[in-house]
């Protein structure tokens, strides 16, 4: 049990660092300049880091999506 | 079709007729006629059938869009 | 709570502009959203809402299963053959989803809401309106007026039900 506390820890630090990453080194004047679907699911995908639901939100295949991602300068992180 | 059960059938027939007249009571027809032809004839459609699906599609816009403009604008209760 | 349900857009669009709209997650652990619903939704304020509750683990996107599919389209094309309303393809989804994995469908969809009154191959799903899920809530104690809480919801959303709708409430109004 121990173990497995400590080992989730872990986990929801690492998901956090990520996150800081992914907003610190985002184009936010990109991506509020997008249309509403685009803007939350790049906002989602900052928040969580989740390239599939972030591609549904958007309407997109995840290749699409992780097209928009980069050019919104949001590094995969996590 | 087998099965059907035509009483229910008949009773949503009625309900959905009803629908149609609370939305032509309540909506704000000076507003509609007002609207450019796409847009008036997506809200009259709207009115007629409670089907905002296709509706929206007339309109070119997404259903939420759509349907806020009908509610909030528009007058439109939505019944079904 | 019970277990999981399946909303379609008609149920999402109204219930995000619900004030209270965190309390269907006191009724459900996950509500998915399919993703033909999803793609019909354009509005900031829905979608933002779909992604905090994707966020917060309380959605989750449902994903096309071709037998699910191929079923759904047969449902939309019986229904169009009848004198009543049809009922379109994301509905029709979204019954066929509720009735194979056992999920509470959420929907004001008239002809999704007929179909499970006149069709015997959907007369076991249970299908809810927001008037109903706010009946459960007030009975659980989540809400302190069923009365009051129904007309601020159809305020807020302009939802209108109907005294047929209400009939089955009439003792609590």
């Amino acid at each position: 049990m121990e173990g497995v506390g400590a080992k989730l820890r872990w986990w929801v630090e690492y998901f956090e660092e990520a996150k800081k990453i992914r907003r610190k080194y985002a184009n936010w004047e990109f991506i509020k300049s997008q249309p509403p679907k685009l803007r939350v699911a790049l906002e989602y995908f900052i928040e969580v880091g989740d390239l599939y639901n972030a591609a549904k939100l958007a309407g997109m295949s995840m290749e699409e999506f992780n097209e928009l991602r980069i050019r919104a300068g949001i590094p995969s992180v996590g | 079709m087998s099965g059907i059960d035509e009483g229910k059938l008949r009773e949503w027939v009625e309900r959905l007729r009803e629908a149609r007249e609370i939305r032509r009571k309540y909506a704000n027809w000076e507003f509609i006629k007002s609207q450019p032809p796409k847009l008036r004839v997506a809200l009259e459609y709207f009115v007629e059938t409670g089907d905002f699906r296709t509706a929206a599609a007339m309109a070119e816009m997404g259903v939420d869009e759509f349907v806020d403009l009908a509610r909030y604008r528009a007058g439109i209760p939505l019944v079904y | 709570m019970s277990a999981n349900a399946v909303a379609d857009a008609s149920f999402l669009i109204d219930w995000v502009k619900y004030s209270r709209s965190k309390l269907l997650f006191k009724l459900f652990e996950v509500v998915f959203i399919s993703e033909s619903v999803l793609a019909e939704l354009r509005s900031e304020k829905t979608l933002t809402w779909v992604a905090q509750g994707l966020e917060e683990g309380r959605l989750a996107v449902l994903p096309e299963f071709p037998d699910a599919s191929r079923e759904a389209l047969q449902l939309v094309s019986r229904s169009r053959r009848l004198p009543v309303r049809a009922v379109d393809y994301p509905e029709a989804y979204c019954m066929v989803i509720g009735r194979e994995l056992g999920y509470t469908v959420l929907t004001e969809n008239g002809g999704a809401l007929a179909v499970r009154d006149y069709d015997p191959a959907f007369a076991g799903v249970e299908v809810l309106r927001a008037l109903d899920v706010l009946y459960r809530l007030w009975r659980l104690g989540h809400l302190e007026s069923f009365k009051e809480g129904l007309k601020l919801y159809e305020h807020e959303t302009k939802r209108l039900y109907t005294a047929r709708d209400l009939a089955k409430y009439g003792d609590a109004l």
